[in-house]
């Protein structure tokens, strides 16, 4: 537990506007505390930029807990860094050795542009929602919630898909920038569903166009997805996504 | 609704067609390698020639099929170009320093990640092999009596291309790729229509593989064989 | 006379709600198109009124600070949602929920707000459901329910640990089917700065758009602020990093009252602070409370020794020997309490001496690794991702850290600010928890306020108030902008030493030590003074690099200005409320026993403060009328 401190070189991706081409520059870190996420170390290099009047490295990040899905950045060639099921903000500086250079890119896809550093704008995300991702109720008195009977296995499963916190890193790790995974999550979790069920092709049919229309690649299959994704959700949302689409091709909605 | 033309523009609808014309493939190129196999009866190359002289017994029907399946390559290629060419423009400013495998469920190799090179590779080789032996069948091939029978000798021209180390390694090389396309393609080929779950992954990827691994054996098996005899 | 009507409706408790949704003044269908209003953040309770006000009709603008709706920090909430719903068939009923309530709550809050929620909390699960949200469920297809602190019966709802996240979610793809339809304008990565009046009636607010730095005006009929509580001004929090109380407080600078400051909930079980590095703290859920026993060494000397070299016989397991009945379950407000005074004696554990043993060995011992494990896993698997440390195996440390604010902007009823059109709603206004909150309680209260109370109460505003005629070119929107940018750019100008994470640190280390889960009259004056001190220091010169352009730090810089001013109002607040109530602890205000000492002969009110600009606050109070139920002392001896 109680480890030597460590020091570590990042090579991190600034570029300050969308415009701008961008490039590496590289930091030196000493007396790094293996207990610290990687955030807390960009907090502390931060520091010191300002402190020498420097801009710092700007990334998203909030909760700092793995739930809100707000930061996320390639670390090593990986999103969110080596550790599987973890988002950035929960990776801890142990998992790296003394001496290492770190090289950190932002999340890279024509559907994310980058706004500046290691922040990329992710509102192709919520356009995708917007398209059909939910029930069509509105606020106001509905039946009694134990009226409808859902088996536990089909609420854990529709769980599962339901857990995408919309971080973006399927997208980065995809070699094709597919956003499939998040798309299929939700299409799964509400297909899966009762309440979903009535409108699942038309939503399949709108969210899937509005995947295109962003600018995100086709899924090949590949499950670097899977791997990558901080909830672990698995790729068969993607498999439910083309079924509902297939359905879709053959249903008037 | 979605019209079909509106469909096979999405990037679902893509990897539709991709799917079905590379099962279609499968199911071809599983019914060549077992025709093929016929090279490997010891009768100086009587069984292959009869079975090679099936075919043209069909008589016109043979221009039907060859075009049919000509269609399926091109429709494989063309999506398939369409569709890594689309893929690439979803992220134009690449990873200057790459992205690596997290690994776990990630299928993700060289070769997952670049079907198109292995497709591009198959599909010079498709145009090699139908000159080969397709086109030299009608212009160069000997003719041969087989029981009484004049067959076109297309065993001689088999047998002579494969005495050419040259000839042994590309055929040897396009049965090994042929595996490998499909250790990825046939598996995904499922995937792609959602005619997957979870419980049936397992199973399907063994089958895949199975297919691969025999296909590339048969494939490259044959050729080496020749050569060796 | 008093500026502070509370417009609760006249009648039984059981009948005020539906009575006054029967008073209700509708708006129009052809007109509610023509009227805008604005939704400031987008946790459970924006996000739920802006989709439902879209439903409704009105042209809403959704404005957040974070690149998404889906952001928010309702997201990470744990533990689940209370109902009465009497699904297990325990005796629940709307009466117990709201007793519940307003006796966890210390008898600080108002009883017929209390009640509503009472009432709606079972419309939210039957919402809730019908947009698909997860919650867990029983093999024959029912709902699970699951029980939680300060409460007799098995009413809470939840989706595994992440209920927060999936309400939240449910309420964003309403929100996002909204955006669709066109009927509500998401405006993502925008900071409200301030709040614009016209003729004393709020008509818009000035937005920062933190991509790019621009000042934005936008005008609307209403304002609905549901921008979240303030327990950032502690620095370290289980609150997001960007949480903060910049929108209220630029409100409050308006003439909004700022009521009951000092009630803050801190929260037992946290994972304690490893270094200054850090800037949160993650929070464990209080369930970990049901199976492990907390602990520290009797003997200060054995503080520092590995935990399995210390003696059965040698531990000190607090909670159980001062409060037998209740044991390691008592209120978060007393086991935070309780945490704080072993570890002020010394007896702390390392490395810093700030936590205190959560230990699992005897459960583990009685029911076995495996059902601890089925309990606890991701609890147990995410301390260990963090601590580096395996909770099966040596006892979890833990120390309290804030969590939730039961104060904020004063609303009435209606959830009306003082400011007519300035509505406030969640975590965001005073209402419902009183001096302490109950688990499972924030998520009801948020969802409340945004599905079920503020889209009918706002057409009564509508309907009734005569609304001043207003553009975006309107004078006031003018001066409005004028003084956010002049604050930006003076921010941006001063160049001292220290950095606003330094100032802001000190900040919370005077909060955590004055203001925090016991309080003196003498520390809250030192504190007073070190606040000022360290704002006087911000102010003079902080050192902000970067432009006006994407700056994050600039906006943090922004917030802890508001900070220090806020800071202050609460080691006020918390003076003047000279008794113990709550998360509210004084001192000087304890029985014999220890325990917090109410005084409803005074204090049965709320403070509301009006702010004044270079003098001290202005405190207006809010008597608390119990006419249904009787406040009697919390024990739980």
């Amino acid at each position: 537990m109680a480890q030597e401190s460590m020091t570590v070189h990042l090579k991190v991706w600034r570029q300050s506007g969308p415009e701008d081409e961008g490039e590496f520059r590289t930091y030196t870190q000493e007396d790094v505390n293996p207990d610290m996420s990687f955030l807390e170390l960009l907090d502390v290099i931060n520091e010191d930029l300002i402190k020498s009047g420097e801009d710092p490295i700007e990334f998203d990040s909030d909760c700092r807990e793995g739930i809100c899905g707000t930061c996320g950045c390639v670390v090593n060639g990986q999103a969110h860094g080596p550790e599987r099921g973890t988002t950035v903000c929960q990776l801890h500086m142990r998992v790296f050795r003394h001496g290492e250079t770190i090289v950190v890119e932002p999340w890279r896809a024509d559907g994310f542009p980058v706004i500046k550093d290691l922040v990329v704008d992710r509102t192709a995300l919520d356009r995708i929602i917007a398209a059909g991702g939910y029930v069509s109720v509105k606020t106001g008195p509905k039946p009694d919630a134990n009226s409808l009977k859902i088996p536990k296995p089909r609420a854990d499963a529709a769980f599962d898909a339901a857990a995408c916190i919309g971080c973006g890193a399927c997208v980065a790790a995809c070699p094709n920038a597919s956003a499939s995974l998040f798309t299929g999550a939700k299409i799964s979790h509400l297909a899966m569903l009762p309440q979903g069920k009535a409108e699942s092709t038309r939503r399949a049919k709108r969210m899937v166009e509005q995947m295109d229309e962003e600018g995100f690649g086709a899924c090949s299959n590949i499950g670097e997805c899977e791997a990558a994704c901080p909830k672990e959700i698995s790729i068969d949302v993607i498999a439910r996504m083309r079924r509902e689409y297939l359905k879709s091709m053959f249903t008037s909605h | 609704m979605i019209p079909l033309s509106r469909a096979l523009e999405s990037s679902i609808g893509r990897k539709f067609v991709m799917s079905i014309s590379g099962i279609a493939l499968v199911l071809f190129v599983i019914v060549h390698l077992l025709g093929n196999l016929t090279l490997l009866v010891p009768d100086g190359g009587v069984a292959f020639n009869k079975y090679a002289a099936a075919f043209e017994d069909l008589g016109p029907f043979l221009y039907v099929i060859e075009m049919g399946l000509l269609a399926v390559i091109l429709i494989h290629i063309f999506w398939g170009v369409t569709v890594t060419l689309k893929n690439r423009a979803a992220r134009k400013k690449a990873y200057k320093e790459g992205i690596k495998t997290k690994g776990g469920p990630s299928n993700m190799t060289l070769l997952s990640a670049n079907m198109i090179f292995s497709g591009i590779f198959l599909g010079i080789f498709i145009v090699v092999h139908l000159w080969h032996f397709r086109v030299r069948k009608v212009t160069e091939a000997g003719k041969i009596y087989v029981e009484g029978q004049e067959m076109t000798n297309l065993y001689g021209l088999v047998v002579e291309a494969f005495q050419h180390p040259g000839w042994v390694a590309f055929y040897m090389a396009a049965g090994l790729v042929l595996g490998f396309h499909l250790r990825h393609g046939f598996w995904s080929a499922f995937q792609s229509v959602g005619a997957m779950k979870p419980e049936w992954s397992g199973a399907i990827n063994a089958i895949g593989m199975f297919i691969a691994v025999l296909l590339a054996i048969g494939f490259l098996g044959i050729p080496l064989y020749l050569f060796l005899m | 006379m008093s500026k502070l009507d509370s417009r609760v409706p006249e009648g039984p408790l059981q009948e005020k709600w539906v009575n006054r949704l029967h008073e209700i003044k509708l708006v129009a269908p052809n007109n509610k198109k023509g009227i805008s209003v604005i939704v400031v953040g987008t946790g459970l309770a924006g996000a739920s009124a802006a989709a439902s006000l879209g439903e409704m009709g009105y042209k809403v603008k959704a404005f957040c600070i974070q690149d998404s709706p889906r952001r928010a920090h309702s997201i990470a909430a744990q533990g689940g949602i209370n109902a009465a719903k009497n699904y297990p068939n325990d005796g629940d009923s709307v009466w117990r929920l709201f007793y519940d309530t307003i006796k966890g709550g210390d008898f600080r809050s108002r009883e017929a707000n209390v009640y509503r929620l009472a009432q709606v909390s079972n419309n939210i699960i039957d919402q809730a459901v019908a947009q698909g949200v997860p919650f867990a469920r029983e093999y024959g297809g029912e709902l699970a329910n699951r029980s939680f602190g300060g409460a007799q019966v098995s009413r809470t709802f939840y989706a595994r640990g992440q209920t927060g996240q999936q309400l939240l979610l449910g309420a964003y793809q309403a929100l996002m089917r909204q955006a669709d339809e066109g009927s509500v304008e998401i405006l993502p990565r925008r900071e409200m700065l301030d709040l614009v009046l016209v003729d004393g009636k709020a008509r818009g607010i000035i937005v920062r758009n933190l991509k790019t730095g621009d000042l934005e005006r936008h005008e609307a009929e209403a304002v609905v602020l549901c921008t979240g509580g303030y327990g950032r001004t502690y620095f370290l929090s289980t609150n997001a990093f960007n949480s903060n109380a910049t929108a209220a407080w630029r409100c409050h600078r308006r003439g909004a009252y700022f009521a009951n400051p000092c009630y803050v909930q801190i929260h037992p079980t946290c994972i304690p602070q490893k270094g200054d590095y850090q800037s949160k703290l993650t929070l464990m859920s209080e369930s970990l409370r049901n199976d492990g026993r907390v602990w520290v060494p009797k003997k200060k000397e054995d503080a520092k020794k590995d935990p399995k070299d210390i003696a059965e016989s040698e531990r000190d397991y607090y909670l159980e020997r001062k409060y037998p009945s209740f044991g390691n379950l008592v209120p978060r407000d007393v086991a935070s309490r309780n945490a704080k005074y072993v570890c002020d004696e010394g007896r702390g554990v390392p490395p810093t001496g700030r936590a205190v043993y959560l230990d699992f060995a005897d459960a583990i011992d009685e029911q076995g690794e495996d059902t601890i494990r089925d309990k606890y896993g991701n609890l147990f698997h995410m301390y260990h991702k963090i601590t580096d440390e395996d909770p099966y195996k040596v006892p979890m440390r833990i120390y309290p850290a804030v969590h939730y604010t039961m104060g904020g902007l004063w609303v009435d009823y209606e959830l009306m600010s003082n400011i007519p059109g300035l509505f406030v709603a969640g975590e965001a206004n005073f209402s419902d928890h009183g001096a302490n909150r109950l688990g499972a309680s924030a998520l009801m209260q948020g969802l409340a306020d945004g599905y079920f109370v503020v889209p009918y109460t706002i057409g009564n505003y509508l309907a009734n108030y005569d609304i001043p005629e207003a553009t975006t070119e309107h004078d006031a929107f003018a001066a409005a902008e004028n003084e956010v940018e002049e604050g930006v750019k003076k921010l941006l100008k001063s160049d001292g030493k220290r950095t606003v994470i330094d100032i802001y640190k000190d900040l919370g280390d005077v909060m955590y030590d004055e203001v925090g889960m016991s309080r003196t009259k003498e520390g809250l004056a030192k504190a007073r003074e070190k606040i000022v001190a360290l704002r006087e220091e911000f102010h003079a010169g902080v050192k902000v690099s970067g432009d006006d352009g994407f700056n994050k730090m600039l906006e943090v810089a922004g917030r802890v200005a508001d900070f220090l001013e806020l800071a202050e109002l609460m080691a006020v607040d918390a003076s003047e409320r000279e008794e113990s109530c709550g998360g509210h602890f004084r001192e000087e205000y304890q029985t014999d026993e220890g325990e917090a000492l109410r005084d409803d002969e005074n204090f049965s009110h709320v403070a509301a403060w009006e702010y004044n600009k270079g003098g001290d606050p202005v405190k207006h109070k809010e008597e608390l009328v119990f006419e249904n139920v009787t406040p009697s002392t919390r024990s739980y001896k």
